[in-house]
């Protein structure tokens, strides 16, 4: 099982981080995988282009199987291994629900988390505007406080869709993660530093911590002041 | 069932089409359903904010569930209907490997078709754009196109993920008939232009077509992709 399955993963990419907590989570430790580096552009090598035509990361496959898209590496272990280790979609129709809307509202998190700490990577110089990048924040900021708002909905010490750890934890964890080790102030996000607390001593969450984070505990503080 | 769900949805929004092709599949008629216009602001209206804090649409509600993302949507409509109507998610793991994979990169698609469509609209103000940009953003479209047109020639069946109309089919198909609506040419991607046309008559398809296409002309912004 585990080793007909191969992931190829940079550190720190939440979409990579998402099913690497998928893999603990369902007892598949043990997968064939091998770390790579962005800046190195190891993800435009043949190794990756051969799984994955778009020379991303994560690149995953299991036998012939190429799922390569992190939500879809995430469903796809949940329902070929139903039956082993954490039940990661909830039965009840109310969780269920609320798990699948904060799964996809998480990729709208994620886009607005990139569009500020990732703006200098990813726009060409030319194309830079200050205007922009203060937009970006503004975004950002509303979408945090929406993210608080639903936290707060729930109480203290749960899980994004209630008391399960859920798929709506895997997907959406690594990017919260992210945001702390982007210098976010837990004192004006209470709700979110206590659910980074929560989660982030689980041990699938432990297991797969981004190795250069753990080299270099200091972060950036990009998000200081949002 | 039918009854106790509320859609509020936009014409011509490829993900509110994949909400209402979902409810066909599902034989889930008869849902309580309001049409607004984003060219009036009626998403930011309070009947959608209320639904919706976000003010989009399509906004989806299911007793007290609300579920205004068209992916948490189609999965929960999947998931809670299983034992009915048509199977959206197949049996078989390497179809279901594919059906996961391709629904995931429809999302793909379906913001590189925005960065294009929408460069000139309401995307990117005026003081902020570049023709280099623009121009990127075609070159990154037509580089997806052809990605998707070489699925099409290597899919083991007539449908994305192979013999079976799934949930891929439910993400990609409005995304490729909104080619179509802008001026795609499908001479120049004969697979693509097969499956569009293969499937545009398909009764969910068909039933839930965005009115407003019906009525006005199609545009030809992306008839050089």
């Amino acid at each position: 099982m585990a080793e007909n399955m191969t992931l190829l993963w940079g550190s720190g990419s939440p979409p990579c981080w998402r099913v690497m907590i998928a893999l603990e989570e369902k007892n598949l430790q043990g997968y064939n995988n091998k770390l790579l580096s962005f800046e190195k552009m190891e993800h435009k090598s043949q190794e990756v282009l051969d799984i994955n035509a778009r020379g991303q990361l994560p690149s995953f496959k299991h036998g012939d199987n190429n799922v390569n898209e992190s939500y879809a590496a995430c469903f796809y272990l949940e329902s070929q291994f139903k039956s082993q280790g954490t039940k990661l979609i909830p039965d009840g129709a109310a969780e269920q629900a609320l798990m699948y809307q904060r799964m996809f509202e998480g990729l709208t998190f994620y886009e607005k988390l990139n569009a500020v700490i990732y703006y200098t990577w990813f726009v060409p110089e030319e194309e830079k505007h200050d205007s922009a990048l203060k937009r970006n924040k503004e975004a950002l900021t509303a979408e945090l406080q929406l993210w608080e708002g639903y936290l707060q909905k729930l109480g203290s010490a749960s899980n994004l869709a209630g008391p399960s750890f859920s798929l709506a934890d895997v997907t959406v964890f690594p990017t919260v993660a992210t945001l702390f080790r982007f210098g976010l102030s837990a004192e004006r996000y209470p709700k979110l530093g206590e659910y980074y607390a929560l989660l982030k001593d689980r041990p699938s969450v432990k297991a797969s911590w981004p190795p250069h984070w753990l080299e270099n505990p200091k972060g950036q503080d990009t998000l200081k002041d949002i | 069932m039918a009854k106790e769900m509320t859609l509020l949805w936009g014409s011509g929004s490829p993900s509110c089409w994949r909400v209402m092709i979902v409810l066909e599949e599902k034989n889930l008629q008869g849902y309580n359903q309001k049409m607004l216009s984003f060219e009036k602001g009626e998403h930011k209206s309070s009947q959608v904010m209320e639904m919706n804090p976000r003010g989009q649409l399509p906004a989806f509600k299911h007793n007290n569930h609300v579920l205004n993302e068209s992916y948490a949507a189609c999965f929960y409509l999947e998931s809670q209907y299983q034992s009915q109507g048509n199977k959206l998610i197949p049996e078989c793991p390497a179809e279901k490997a594919m059906m996961y994979q391709r629904m995931f990169e429809a999302n793909t698609l379906g913001q590189k078709m925005a960065d294009v469509i929408y460069y000139n609209c309401w995307k990117v103000p005026e003081a902020e754009r570049h023709d280099s940009a623009l121009k990127r953003n075609k070159e990154a479209l037509t580089a997806e196109i052809k990605l998707w047109e070489g699925y099409m020639q290597k899919a083991s069946g007539p449908f994305v993920a192979g013999n079976n109309f799934s949930l891929a089919d439910v993400m990609v198909f409005p995304s490729v008939a909104y080619l179509y609506r802008f001026g795609f040419c499908g001479e120049r991607y004969p697979k693509l232009a097969a499956y569009y046309n293969s499937l545009k008559d398909r009764s969910s398809i068909k039933t839930s077509w965005p009115p407003t296409w019906l009525k006005s002309p199609v545009q030809d912004l992306l008839k050089d992709i």
